[in-house]
């Protein structure tokens, strides 16, 4: 496993069984992550392979949205929920004050069960990091 | 008749007022949108919890898959917070039949030839149940980017995105798909309901011209299957020559290829044609089929299911 896998791993509490069938591919600072049949295929050169997991930068790593949507329904730590009011503000890119049972860093924002997305925590402040996307109402 | 006619080419009404026997019933319904229809991303929520999210749309289970349901036509439904959740894909209804024909399993290598913007792709990863080697592969930079998007979006962790030429993606593949969509580029006749715009750019030129195109894709797709692999050709246009024109151009060059029938219950289909404009098609062409938009209220299709035999013994 990728030692920026494993720390997002750690800092989310995310079993590492989880990654169990999963490979990963590091390019140009951005690490990947799809079925292992997936970045082992070699008949022809994909542009694309699975989604991005991570980017990362000299003192961090930084999860992405879309990679925490799918698996970060393992994640056991450093989350916060919020409301749907909330989930819509962070989209569009607001940030909430809030009190929450984090660590500073990057968490994972939850609303009704599902991951938003990843945001940024330094108590008590929570900037969103979720991708810019066409508005949410 | 007479109110909906004056929107159409002369030359459409004259080819399919003898192609289609209902044609009122086509004008007419062609003159209204389809019911809006989304299918649950298993990838990320379940059934109910889509229920329940879309709630007030009135969300009603469509008797022929149980993830996709009839909606309320709302605007905006693209920005709720579920779809950003990825819970939920707005699709056509009958875009969701050619993933539902081929039946991916997990675990296969399966092939979506012409992918953008990857509606199909994402109902592929999904039933694939996100493991095995889905290649999503299309030809245009513009629509691989969309494509990437709703990957992304959807969540699927078995999809390697490809920007080739589609003709040429089958022969680097050769003999090792389980199976292979090729939902071809075509004059999209079937998709007037969203976008009278079809019909600006309608001209049997261009039928000829897609006909060719889909000629060398369907060839590319079968090529790229395993023996006993299975491959879904299909199209949103109602014109024989891009539609069994196509299957029968492929049985002429591959004598191991096997048109199946293709059932679906509660979905009303059409059987292909047997001929048009004096050409007669093959007899197991009859096997495909054809969705036209005033049977199930939604756009207009064409499927076939191809088998690809073993070279000697078929």
């Amino acid at each position: 496993m990728l030692k920026q896998v494993k720390e997002l791993s750690e800092r989310f509490g995310i079993d590492p069984g989880v990654f169990k069938r999963l490979g990963f591919m590091l390019r140009q600072e951005t690490v990947f992550i799809a079925d292992r049949k997936v970045m082992e295929f070699d008949q022809v050169k994909p542009i694309r392979r699975g989604i991005r997991f991570c980017r990362v930068f000299p003192h961090s790593v930084k999860p992405t949205t879309w990679a925490m949507q799918i698996l970060g329904k393992h994640a056991t730590r450093n989350c916060i929920d919020v409301t749907k009011e909330q989930a819509v503000e962070l989209i569009n890119g607001k940030q909430l004050k809030l009190n929450a049972a984090a660590e500073n860093g990057f968490v994972i924002i939850r609303c009704s069960g599902h991951v938003v997305g990843v945001g940024h925590y330094k108590s008590p402040i929570l900037k969103s990091q979720i991708p810019k996307y066409r508005p949410v109402e | 008749m007479a109110q909906y006619l004056q929107d159409f080419p002369e030359e459409f009404v004259e080819r399919y007022s003898r192609l289609i026997p209902d044609f009122a019933d086509f004008l007419k319904v062609t003159g209204t949108a389809s019911r809006k229809t989304i299918r649950v991303n298993t990838l990320k929520a379940t059934k109910q919890e889509v229920v329940d999210w879309l709630g007030d749309l009135g969300p009603e289970a469509l008797p022929w898959w149980d993830l996709a349901f009839g909606i309320r036509d709302v605007e905006g439904i693209g920005k709720r917070l579920g779809h950003f959740l990825g819970l939920f894909y707005i699709q056509d209804a009958a875009s969701m039949i050619p993933p539902l024909v081929l039946d991916p399993k997990p675990e296969e290598t399966v092939l979506d030839l012409a992918a953008a913007p990857g509606s199909k792709t994402t109902q592929i990863s999904a039933m694939m149940q996100n493991t095995g080697l889905l290649i999503a592969n299309d030809s245009s930079s513009r629509r691989v980017r969309g494509l990437v998007g709703n990957v992304d979006r959807a969540g699927c962790l078995n999809v390697a995105v490809c920007r080739m030429d589609g003709n040429r993606i089958g022969r680097l593949l050769e003999n090792s798909c389980d199976r292979v969509l090729v939902d071809a580029p075509c004059t999209c006749e079937g998709t007037i309901r969203k976008s009278h715009q079809v019909l600006n750019r309608w001209s049997v030129s261009a039928i000829q011209r897609f006909s060719r195109l889909q000629n060398g894709l369907i060839v590319s797709g079968f090529r790229a299957l395993r023996p006993g692999g299975l491959m879904v050709y299909s199209t949103c246009t109602i014109a024989p020559e891009e539609n069994e024109g196509v299957v029968t151009y492929l049985l002429s060059k591959f004598p191991n290829a096997f048109v199946l029938p293709i059932e679906l219950p509660g979905f009303v289909m059409r059987p292909a044609l047997d001929t048009w404009k004096g050409e007669s098609f093959p007899e197991p062409v009859r096997h495909c089929r054809r969705i036209l938009p005033q049977d199930n209220d939604t756009e207009g299709f064409f499927l076939a299911l191809i088998r690809k035999g073993d070279a000697e013994a078929g």
